[in-house]
Parts: C-alpha cells; structure tokens; sequence
C-alpha cells in the first residue's frame, strides 16, 4: 500500500463480518419460523 | 419443491455469490487513495441502501394495488417485502456508522440523509408492529397498507434529502444525471454486488411469503 493511504482496515473487516452475520442470522430465523 | 425451499436455495446462492463479491472487492478492486480501506464498505452499505428503498416501493406498490383489489397475496408480498427491507436496512445502519466513523470521524451525526433512513427503519417496525397488533385480518392489510404507502414517501425523501440539506452524507456518485464518478472497476464490483443483494432479496421474500401462507392456512384451520 502506498504512503499517505489511510489505515484503517480494522473498519473495513468489522462491517464485512456483520454483514454475514445479519444475513446468516435473518436466513437462520426465516427456517426456524417456516419449521415451526 | 415448495417455495420456501426454492427460497432457501436462492438465499444460499445468493451467500455463496456474497463471498465472491468479497473475494473481487477485496483482491481485485483497488484501494481508494483518500480513504483507504474502509472506502470498501462502499461495496455493501450501498448495494443495501439501493435494496432497502427497492423493497420499501415494491411494498408500497403492492399496498397500492392491494387496496383497490383486495387480493391477499398482494398483502402477502408487501408484508415479505417490509420485513426483508427492514433486514437490509438494518444492514445500512450498521455499515455506515462502521464506514463514517474512519471517514468522517464520527459514528453518527443527525445528517437529513442519516435521520431519515433511521427514520425509515423504524416506520418499517412500526409496520411489523401494526401487523402483529391488529388480530381482524382484513383490517389488518388495509392499515398496514396504508403505512406501507407513507414508508415509499420517506423513501422519496431520502432520495432527495442530501440535495434538499446538504450537509455530511456525499450526494450519490453511481446514479446520478451525469456519467458514474467511479473508476470501472469500483462499478463492477458495485453492480455485482447490487445483483448479489437482489437474489439474496429474492430468496428472502419468498420464504418469508411462504410463512405468510402456512400462517394463513393454519389460521383458517382454526
């Protein structure tokens, strides 16, 4: 990376990971509730 | 195969196609010069935000035609749609905090553009709310169907509110009257993803309908 870019890739990885996360959970429930 | 599986089976595409989209976004999609990595949250907060303010007019379509023709599965649908808009609104609220804070140096500021999709997000609660408090299920539809009316009104002002009070959040770069103001790469990423954010839309809605039906069909069981 060059010089004078920002570091700030720790943001980055924490709004990759709650994407899924809302996705996964969101699809887990939707299963639950259609099983029940 | 019932709809709720097809359903599951698009959603499951749909995450497989997500882990692609992270693979092009983060090895094959160059790093913003002023921003630096957290620009590529770009390619999720937006993609969301353009799929949130889809589903809420497609509810407020569906509320529309619902109330001049009565039919449930219209009802059906913009209930589906409400929820799956409520999921990816809450994914735009999470992302652009997360995004804002390296960018703009603040978790949240009470932007007209900011306001107004929180603002969003809990019209669509209330939406759920309703829903679950009315127990007549013709009464029910009609007043749903008119809150989901006034939600794709606030979308329009969302749309309209960084033009309207431009303050903090940037005025759009992709849909806009002159060309993309995003270098060709950054755009195919961006649109892949938006088609990624569409199917997994797609898959939802449908399993979410599917549920909408079996509670209908349990319910004139009883």
């Amino acid at each position: 990376m060059s010089e004078g870019v920002p570091q700030n890739a720790g943001y980055l990885v924490a709004a990759y990971i709650v994407v899924p996360v809302i996705l996964l959970a969101y699809a887990v429930s939707l299963y639950r509730r259609s099983r029940s | 195969m019932s709809l709720a599986q097809k359903g599951r089976r698009v959603v499951l595409a749909g995450l497989v196609l997500l882990g692609g989209v992270y693979v092009r976004a983060l090895a094959f999609t160059p790093v913003e010069r002023f921003q630096g990595p957290a620009q590529k949250i770009f390619y999720l907060h937006v993609p969301a935000a353009v799929t949130t303010e889809l589903a809420v007019i497609l509810v407020g379509l569906a509320s529309v035609f619902f109330l001049f023709l009565k039919d449930p599965r219209l009802d059906r649908f913009a209930e589906a749609s409400a929820e799956v808009g409520t999921v990816f609104a809450a994914i735009v609220l999470t992302t652009g905090p997360i995004w804002g804070k390296p960018i703009w140096g603040t978790w949240w500021t009470w932007d007209a553009r900011l306001t107004s999709t929180l603002f969003l997000f809990f019209l669509l609660i209330s939406y759920h709310v309703l829903r679950s408090a009315v127990t007549d299920a013709g009464l029910r539809a009609r007043y749903a169907a008119v809150l989901g009316i006034c939600a794709v009104v606030l979308v329009g002002f969302i749309h309209m509110s960084v033009y309207l009070f431009p303050t903090l959040h940037p005025q759009p770069i992709v849909l806009r009257p002159a060309k993309p103001g995003v270098p060709p790469e950054m755009l195919v990423t961006l649109l892949l993803s938006f088609g990624v954010f569409l199917v997994l839309y797609v898959g939802f809605v449908m399993q979410r309908y599917a549920i909408a039906q079996q509670r209908e069909g349990a319910a004139s069981d009883v």
